[in-house]
């Protein structure tokens, strides 16, 4: 490629800041002596203690997956910090004024529009700082059409019927390791509840920031959207920089009942470590949607372009007759990072549709695969499933895979699956040129329609943030 | 020597049975080397990634024993175009008496391994050490094989047919060898079939080795007998602006996998078409391994699979594009037609990139017959099932279509016609 290109500056990290406040942590470690010191801090009930014990007890049992195409230094799970709180001044804000201004600055800097602005941006936010739910804000008005939006630990103690009915429904406690990990040590997180027939007037969002050095998140999300219910759920991530790698191990379960329809989108850019591989974020996600319900609609969108090694498959199973899965996603990877990431689609229930639309971009040294499966049932009768698996390789020393698993067990069934690897043509470059268009813009414009698929199933103000992060992660890299 | 398992069904020791069979004496090192991996490695565990689909359990309960000499008649397998082009080997071992080579060219050397000495520094050579523990197996026990040299710039205008044939009383196991090799710009057309009665286990092994410029057009037939265990592997490494063309056509065995890898240098070419009919309870697996090694070579490959009864066909096939191999053109497909109720298909095409400057793409499709399409050909006259068989035929026939000897095409394009009950429609061809 022309040698105009060929300059490589790397994109500093934007977000690489430490807020400087007193955490109420435990000791590294893991033991049940930790796990209870967690689920007493929290006041957690019987039944939630034994959950995490039992997990940890199979937890135990496990050895860490290496199927995965991600090459990294074991973490050392006995250095990890299993709790770490900032130290409220009052049990909970009434306002935001009392929030610790450090910390206020914290959120400023990353553009979260956690005060009075946020009912401009029309958004509610559940703001997860290291592990505890610090303020959550437009709860009311929620609460008005009885939607529940709260902290995790909250609704444990407030709605401790719905958290013992649904958690582990999907994502169950010995489902893999890093998810029984999760059972066991997970700290906060957030739970949604949409009542039968109620349509959320709102996207809800959280945004996710990891900030005690050496402190892994464990988060939990779960969401439960009743018959007829709608919801759109936003989560974005930063993180800030550091040397030491971090483990992020969390799960997030999704209920659909009858009808019900769940859209749950990610904008994922935490520290991918530096150019040379140096740091960044392990990301070792389980997040598995259930269409429980006859017609039932779950949806993820991802935008993939952080974390040192990513190993996330956003799954869909299609229990109920006639429901729906969708998997949209954008992997970008550079420098060194690794991603392994794709989908399962799970038919069970008759006249199940699932559609896979995957698009991996490839830079510098990294490697992207995705990985995916679309499996149906013997009594999935009319199943119908389209896949597109794209992959752009940009820059000769990375690498892009493949790895779709079709297993089909019904006649009836329809399952389509499609490929292909490209790069940036030299002509295509030239064109945008020679009509006056830098190069660094015209890449960026290549991009965005290969991924626009993807982008149109955002929240528009998700859609303009990926646009931008793409072009900001790939700066400098073409060449 | 059989242990008792849970489900209280015996479980024989396949290799501690085969291999204390006294070993052959020739290529001493290959068999040391392949016995040697076997020690430490075994058969595939049943949970193993490559394995996954492919249960080898009922190949376990049967106490395979080495295999005699027998005689069989092969004047029904003979194809008028290949007369006098014929090797035949019974139960592994070379079968003089049926085969007949009086119309092979001069210089074309097309001879059993056991009196063919220049190719002993050539086997094993190809390809990586091992893919298979049957491969290894092969190696360790082998009697005899096929060996086939064309030399430089001979373009070979009759096709070489190859018959290994296994006949079984009790259980046996037996183990095809060949070995060809295209010295710079040779051209040769190969056809080699698979027939058997009985119940055996048969694990060739397959080498190739294609000079420069050279061509291999490589016809493959499998029609083992349906209680047989079919696990063959073949390699080929392609050389510079060589090209390698096979077509495998399963038809018999309860349990058949087919492990091809082919590797490709600059500018090769190199095409892996595969149609498999499955019936009743077979299992066919094909695992598959493209491997561009260097720039500009292109690779085709179309995988079909027919499924009927309760029969299952798994397929795995791995692209891989090294970091060095740019202006790589690769293309795969895995197109399935599910037949009946419980029939069952477990594709995997994988595509695995290094490098950025290339055109790659596969694709996989599962489904039953178009509906839209059964209408249509009944709006047209023909009844339900004539349509049904008149588009199951059409699905599996244009992988037929460029098979190149002319008699072996219509043998096959009428055993495709019984295999979809296409007969009633007539000549189809």
């Amino acid at each position: 490629m022309s040698s105009t290109l060929n300059v490589v500056t790397s994109q500093e990290y934007k977000y690489g800041f430490v807020t400087d406040i007193e955490a109420d942590s435990v000791a590294p470690g893991l033991s049940e002596d930790v796990i209870r010191f967690i689920s007493a801090k929290k006041g957690e009930p019987d039944w939630l203690l034994e959950f995490r014990l039992k997990a940890y007890r199979h937890w135990l049992t496990m050895t860490e997956p290496e199927w995965a195409k991600v090459d990294y230094p074991r973490p050392d799970f006995q250095k990890i910090v299993y709790y770490s709180a900032p130290r409220a001044k009052a049990p909970k804000y009434a306002s935001m004024d009392e929030v610790d201004p450090e910390l206020k600055r914290t959120f400023e800097k990353l553009g979260v529009p956690i005060n009075e602005q946020a009912a401009l941006a029309g958004v509610a936010v559940d703001v997860v700082f290291d592990s505890v739910s610090v303020t959550t804000t437009y709860k009311e008005k929620l609460a008005g059409v009885g939607i529940i939006f709260c902290s995790f630990s909250e609704a444990v103690k407030e709605h401790p019927e719905l958290i013992k009915k649904y958690l582990g429904s999907v994502v169950p406690a010995a489902d893999n390791f890093y998810a029984a990990l999760n059972s066991a040590v997970f700290t906060d997180g957030s739970f949604v509840f949409i009542p039968k027939g109620v349509a959320c007037p709102m996207d809800l969002s959280t945004y996710f920031r990891i900030n005690n050095k050496e402190s892994g998140q464990f988060e939990r999300t779960l969401i439960v959207a009743e018959e007829g219910a709608s919801v759109s759920y936003l989560e974005g991530c930063t993180a800030p920089q550091f040397d030491t790698n971090q483990l992020h191990a969390a799960v997030v379960e999704l209920v659909a009942l009858d009808n019900a329809s769940i859209k749950y989108s990610t904008v994922q850019n935490w520290y991918a470590g530096d150019k040379n591989g140096v740091g960044g974020i392990f990301n070792f996600v389980t997040k598995r949607g259930l269409c429980k319900g006859k017609a039932s609609h779950i949806s993820w969108t991802q935008v993939e372009t952080g974390s040192a090694i990513t190993w996330k498959y956003p799954s869909c199973i299609l229990l109920g007759d006639d429901s729906v899965g969708e998997f949209y996603s954008v992997a970008l990877t550079n420098h060194k990072q690794q991603a392994d990431t794709g989908t399962k689609m799970v038919h069970i229930g008759r006249n199940t549709k699932s559609t896979i639309i995957s698009k991996g971009i490839s830079a510098g040294d990294s490697s992207n695969s995705y990985r995916g499966l679309v499996k149906v049932q013997p009594k999935a009768e009319g199943a119908r499933n389209f896949s597109q698996c794209d992959s752009m390789l940009i820059g000769q020393t990375s690498s892009a895979s493949t790895f779709p698993y079709i297993e089909v067990q019904n006649r009836s069934a329809k399952v389509e699956h499609e490929a292909t690897t490209s790069k940036i043509g030299e002509e295509q470059l030239f064109y945008f040129q020679q009509r006056g268009i830098p190069a660094e813009e015209a890449i960026s414009m290549i991009i965005n329609g290969f991924c626009k698929d993807v982008f149109r199933e955002l929240p528009m103000e998700f859609a303009v943030e990926a646009t931008k992060l793409l072009s900001l992660k790939l700066e400098g890299s073409v060449g | 020597m059989s242990t008792a398992t849970a489900s209280g069904l015996a479980q024989h020791d396949l290799l501690g049975t085969l291999l204390a069979t006294p070993r052959p004496p020739e290529w001493a090192d290959l068999r040391a080397a392949a016995e040697a991996r076997l020690a430490g490695q075994g058969l595939p565990a049943a949970h193993s990634e490559d394995w996954k689909y492919t249960d080898l359990k009922a190949l376990q309960q049967i106490a395979f024993g080495p295999a005699p000499q027998a005689k069989v008649d092969v004047s029904a397998l003979l194809l008028p175009e290949m007369v006098g082009t014929r090797q035949v080997f019974v139960n592994g071992h070379h079968a003089p008496h049926t085969s007949c080579t009086s119309a092979v060219p001069a210089g074309v050397r097309f001879l059993p391994l056991s009196t063919a000495s220049e190719a002993c520094h050539a086997l094993g050579t190809v390809g990586p050490d091992s893919a298979s523990p049957f491969e290894d197996l092969n190696s360790a026990r082998f009697q005899d094989g096929a060996v086939i040299l064309v030399p430089k710039n001979l373009k070979v205008a009759l096709p070489l047919h190859l018959l290994f044939i296994t006949k079984a009383e009790g259980p046996v196991a037996v183990f095809p060898r060949l070995m060809v090799v295209l010295e710079r710009g040779a051209e040769l057309e190969l056809v080699e079939e698979h027939h058997g009665e009985g119940t055996y286990l048969t694990a060739p092994v397959v080498e190739v080795r294609i000079a420069e410029g050279a061509i291999l057009r490589h016809e493959r037939v499998q029609r083992d007998d349906a209680a047989a265990f079919h696990l063959g592997t073949l390699k080929a490494e392609v050389a510079k602006g060589g090209q390698y063309h096979s077509r495998t056509l399963s038809f018999g065995a309860r349990l058949s996998r087919q492990q091809p890898w082919v590797r490709l240098a600059e500018g090769a070419e190199a095409s892996l078409d595969g149609l498999a009919l499955l019936e009743g309870s077979q299992v066919a697996d094909t695992h598959s391994f493209m491997f561009h090694a260097e720039p500009h070579g292109t690779s085709h490959q179309l995988h079909k699979c027919i499924v009927d009864g309760q029969a299952r066909a798994i397929f795995n096939g791995q692209v891989l594009v090294a970091p060095r191999a740019q202006g790589t053109d690769a293309k795969q497909q895995s197109r399935n037609l599910l037949l009946s109720e419980s029939a069952r298909v477990d594709t995997k095409p994988q595509l695995e990139i290094y490098a950025d400057d290339v055109k790659c793409s596969h694709g996989a499709t599962v489904g039953a017959l178009d509906p839209e399409e059964l209408f249509y050909l009944q709006s047209r006259g023909l009844n339900a099932d004539d349509a049904r068989n008149l588009l199951t035929y059409g699905f599996a026939a244009d992988v037929l279509t460029h098979v190149p000897v002319a008699s072996l095409r219509r043998a096959l394009r009428q055993l495709v016609m019984a295999r979809t009950q296409a007969v009633s429609l007539g000549d189809l061809s």
